[in-house]
Order: C-alpha cells, then structure tokens, then sequence
C-alpha cells in the first residue's frame, strides 16, 4: 500500500517536471531585439581618435566590451543632448554592467569640436562617456564605413552653420563588430534590455 | 411676428455670446523647461502653447537675456535617420489646438548661453505672438 502510494508520488512530479519542460520549450520565445540587428555582425575596421589630454581611443583596444557610438556636434541644442541623456539613463539602468559598456560620441563637426570640446560635452552628462574628435579624413572613413551622414547646413541660425547628421546609436559587439543600430528615439529602457541580452 | 423676431435675435445674441464664452480664454503657456548646459553651449527650451482664444495666432520670435539669441528651430528625421533642423520664421498657433515644443521637433534654441543652466533653477524667456503680444515665461531647468 505505502509502495503504491510511492509510486503515486513519484508518477505525479515527473509528470509536473515534463509539464513544465514541455511548457518552457513551446512557449519561451527567443528574445527579440529593439534595435535592427546587423546578421551577421560586420567587422569594423580598427580606428583612433582624441579624447582630451591628447589621449587616443583606438578601437581595437575595447575588445571585449561593448560600445555604443553615437554620431553629433557640441553646437547641437535638441538631438544630441536627447541622446547622451539617454545614455545617461541607460548607464545608470545597468548598475555594476556599466562598466562593460564604452559609451562613445564622435564629432560629426571636427571644425569646432576639438577633442577637449568633445570630451567636455559629454563629461557633463557622466565622467566616464567618451567624447572623441580628430583629423577629418580619419573621421571621414569611419562615417563611410558605417553609414553616417554628415553635411553642413547654411540656416542662417546666430549659432552659425548646422548640421545634418545620421542620429542612429551603432551597437558594437564584445569583437568590435557592428551588432544592431539603435534609430533616434529608442528608449533607454528598450537599450538597456538589448544590451543586458548581449551580455548574456 | 414682431416678438418672434425679437425672441430670434435675442437666441441669436445668446449663442454667439456662449460661443464667445467657450472660446474666451486666452493664450497660454504650460511645462515649460529647459535643457541643463553650460556658458557658451547652445541650449534648448521646450513647452506647450495653449490657444484658448477664438482665433488663430502666431508665434513670431523669441527674447531671451540669457543667451546671444532666441531662436525658433524644428528637428527633423528623414527616412534614414538623418535629423536636421530648420530654423522657423513663424509658428502658427491654432485656435484651440495645443502645440508643442518637445526634444526631437519643435524648439527654442538659445544660442551661446551667457550663463550655466543648472537643473532646479528657473529662466526667463518672452514670446512674441502676432496676436496676443508678448507672453513673459518661467522655464525651468531640469533634466529630461
């Protein structure tokens, strides 16, 4: 009798245990990302630039940390401050994961922004986002390469020249490859998900 | 028929009066905040612009004695992601149609700032309606 009851027990949790297997393996849903994933990811060419003091930021240099690079100018009163906020807010959602991300803005406006003005700028929304600026044909080639366009704009604003520039966030993988791009806009909420995906 | 008429044109006169009533309020200015930043940066101030009153107004300029100049300019994507920004002559303000100012469209571009903006500290800037004429607006400065 206790036998049988045993046997009772024992028939009624493995048949929860396959229950619960079958139900995580047809309902779980792979992870779907905000952004626009790059499949498969494109390799980045290397790249250095200045960051104050005249130190360089290489590119190579940050294998095995993600970077999120964003295109902008110091002058810009509304779009780019909307980004680096949002980086702000996503730095503080990850915690202690902050640390394996390199939040990056690179000039679209090397004529003004020199790489203490860069640095400066983006010091002020957190000390450790990376403000980068240099030579225009070395940033000429890093825009090509991904997709980033730049073009100077006659407003006839006080503020001088504007500029028209891609305001997308490029999402660099822990190999330095071009993962996703995150369009203006997103919320830091939604990269923040992404980002905690990728360093699963 | 001649009470008729003066029943009608009294119904008359008390609905246009209650239509007036509807729309008698006035122009306002609601949230308004701004960006924090420092001297000589570019800031941006944002707000909404309730027209209340019963018909269409303007919004031509704007003054500010914290920064070089004042300027109306709106931020635009196109299909590939590309934003740029267009300064405006004139903001049309409908009648009874909120507009708003907010990061990523319409905004006032305060060129090279005179002061720090720090967050919990509140501007002064005056809007030059066709209309109403200038509105004076506190703007607070805080982060987004």
């Amino acid at each position: 009798m206790i036998k049988k009851n045993l046997y009772v027990v024992l028939f009624i949790m493995t048949a929860a245990i396959a229950l619960t297997v079958l139900v995580e393996f047809f309902f779980r849903r792979p992870y779907s990302f905000h952004g626009t994933v790059i499949t498969p990811p494109l390799p980045v060419t290397d790249f250095s630039l200045q960051t104050a003091n005249n130190e360089k930021f290489r590119l190579s240099d940050q294998k095995g940390k993600i970077v999120l690079l964003f295109f902008g100018y110091t002058s810009c009163p509304d779009v780019c401050p909307v980004t680096l906020a949002t980086f702000k807010q996503v730095y503080e959602k990850l915690g202690d994961d902050a640390q394996k991300i390199r939040f990056v803005m690179i000039t679209a406006d090397p004529d003004r922004d020199t790489p203490e003005i860069v640095s400066a700028y983006t010091a002020r929304f957190n000390p450790e986002f990376i403000g980068l600026s240099g030579d225009i044909t070395k940033l000429e080639l890093i825009w090509k390469e991904l997709g980033v366009f730049v073009e100077k704009q006659d407003s006839g604003s006080a503020a001088g020249y504007l500029v028209s520039h891609t305001a997308s966030v490029y999402v660099l993988d822990q190999n330095g490859s071009l993962f996703m791009t995150f369009p203006y806009g997103t919320t830091a909420t939604a990269m923040t998900d992404d980002i905690v995906q990728m360093l699963k | 028929m001649k009470s008729k008429i003066v029943i009608f044109v009294l119904l008359l006169a008390t609905l246009l009066v209650s239509a007036c009533g509807a729309a008698s309020g006035e122009l306002t200015i609601q949230d308004a905040w701004a960006r924090p930043a420092n001297t000589g940066e570019n800031g941006a101030a944002y707000f909404i612009i309730e027209n209340g009153t019963a018909s269409d107004d303007s919004l031509m300029g704007v003054s500010s004695d914290i920064a070089t100049a004042a300027e109306v300019h709106m931020s635009m994507a196109d299909a590939n992601g590309v934003m740029s920004m267009q300064m405006q002559d004139a903001v049309i303000i409908p009648a009874g149609e909120p507009v708003e100012f907010k990061p990523g469209g319409l905004h006032v571009m305060l060129v090279n700032l005179t002061r720090d903006l720090k967050p919990g500290e509140t501007i002064t800037l005056t809007l030059n309606f066709k209309e109403t004429g200038n509105v004076v607006v506190e703007v607070l400065v805080k982060e987004p």
